[in-house]
């Protein structure tokens, strides 16, 4: 079954999220910011990770460029799903070496759609 | 291209928000920004964010350790009939879910964390008497739910009731002046929500995706 790690500080975007990928047949684990997903990230093993920009502790951008530094994460698709719009946090999160943006509110079907897409 | 003369500077607006209509009001000599349904606005000087309401709720969100504070206006679309109205993980949910994020997300940018917050809550008045939902009271029930899920408290809050409202909200000290307002100015504040409403159903209003 594939795996998915859902990052997010706020509980009603997790539940949203996470939601929308059991419905659609994922396994998910949730984490409540960077530092939880790369704790979660070490002891596991996941097919992709969806997180969010800005959360308390570690945000998105840090937690991107921690997992592309371990081995079992070097490949491993990572997509932001954010509020943020602005193309400076968009490089950033390029440079830190993220797969792809999806900015909220999400339509589910397209999420699901690049999900399947980078999942190959 | 210029626009109307002003008669004072209007600060300039934080980074993303200088789409928001704003205008110097003499009345308060204060600069001011006018928020329509759908739109969030944050500021770290001294301004006032004004809206009207009616079935629609605004949460008014500052940090007073950092003076920077904001306003939103949504409301839920409406689905369809038996879609449970509190179903937080469903498509209703998701611009109640985006324009509270964007509030919190903005004002916590310029420093504190969610505790901070001091949160104030208004409208979702049931505005009109042969509305067979009242879509008010599930913006109502929608938004607290919300700030119960985050562990956010609710330091103040005028909800409901049949009058749509006019918000005058100063983020700077957190000072909230409502009007309830009567008959007469209703249909414009009914007919700008229902356009909203429209807007909403038809064209999901999605973000981008970008793969890099």
């Amino acid at each position: 079954m594939t795996k998915i790690l859902a990052v997010d500080d706020s509980a009603s975007m997790r539940q949203m999220v996470v939601f929308t990928l059991q419905s659609a047949g994922y396994e998910v684990v949730e984490a409540a910011d960077g530092q939880q997903a790369l704790d979660l990230a070490k002891g596991a093993s996941f097919d992709l990770v969806l997180s969010d920009v800005n959360m308390p502790v570690m945000d998105g951008i840090e937690l991107v460029r921690e997992l592309r530094q371990l081995e079992a994460y070097k490949y491993t698709p990572i997509l932001m799903l954010t509020t943020e719009t602005s193309g400076d946090k968009k490089m950033a999160g390029k440079g830190a070496g993220a797969t792809g943006w999806v900015v909220k509110p999400f339509n589910p079907d397209k999420l699901l759609a690049t999900i399947k897409k980078v999942i190959g | 291209m210029t626009g109307p003369a002003q008669p004072r500077d209007l600060p300039l607006a934080l980074k993303g928000f200088e789409g928001i209509t704003r205008y110097w009001d003499n009345a308060m000599a204060i600069s001011s920004a006018k928020l329509m349904p759908g739109e969030v606005y944050v500021s770290g000087k001294d301004e006032m964010i004004t809206t009207v309401l009616g079935s629609c709720v605004s949460a008014c969100i500052r940090n007073p350790k950092t003076n920077v504070g904001g306003m939103n206006h949504f409301m839920l679309p409406q689905i369809g009939a038996g879609v449970s109205m509190l179903d937080l993980g469903g498509t209703a949910a998701r611009y109640g879910n985006w324009a509270m994020e964007v509030l919190i997300n903005e004002i916590l940018k310029y420093g504190g964390n969610k505790r901070d917050l001091e949160v104030k809550l208004f409208g979702g008045g049931k505005v009109l008497d042969r509305m067979t939902i009242d879509i008010g009271k599930r913006n109502i029930d929608f938004v607290f739910n919300f700030l119960h899920q985050e562990g956010i408290a609710v330091a103040a809050h005028d909800v409901g009731d049949r009058f749509p409202r006019k918000l005058l909200y100063f983020p700077h000290t957190g000072k909230v002046k409502v009007r309830k307002l009567h008959s007469t100015n209703q249909a414009t504040v009914v007919r700008r929500e229902a356009t909203y409403l429209q807007d909403i159903k038809k064209v999901p209003r999605d973000g981008d995706i970008i793969l890099f």
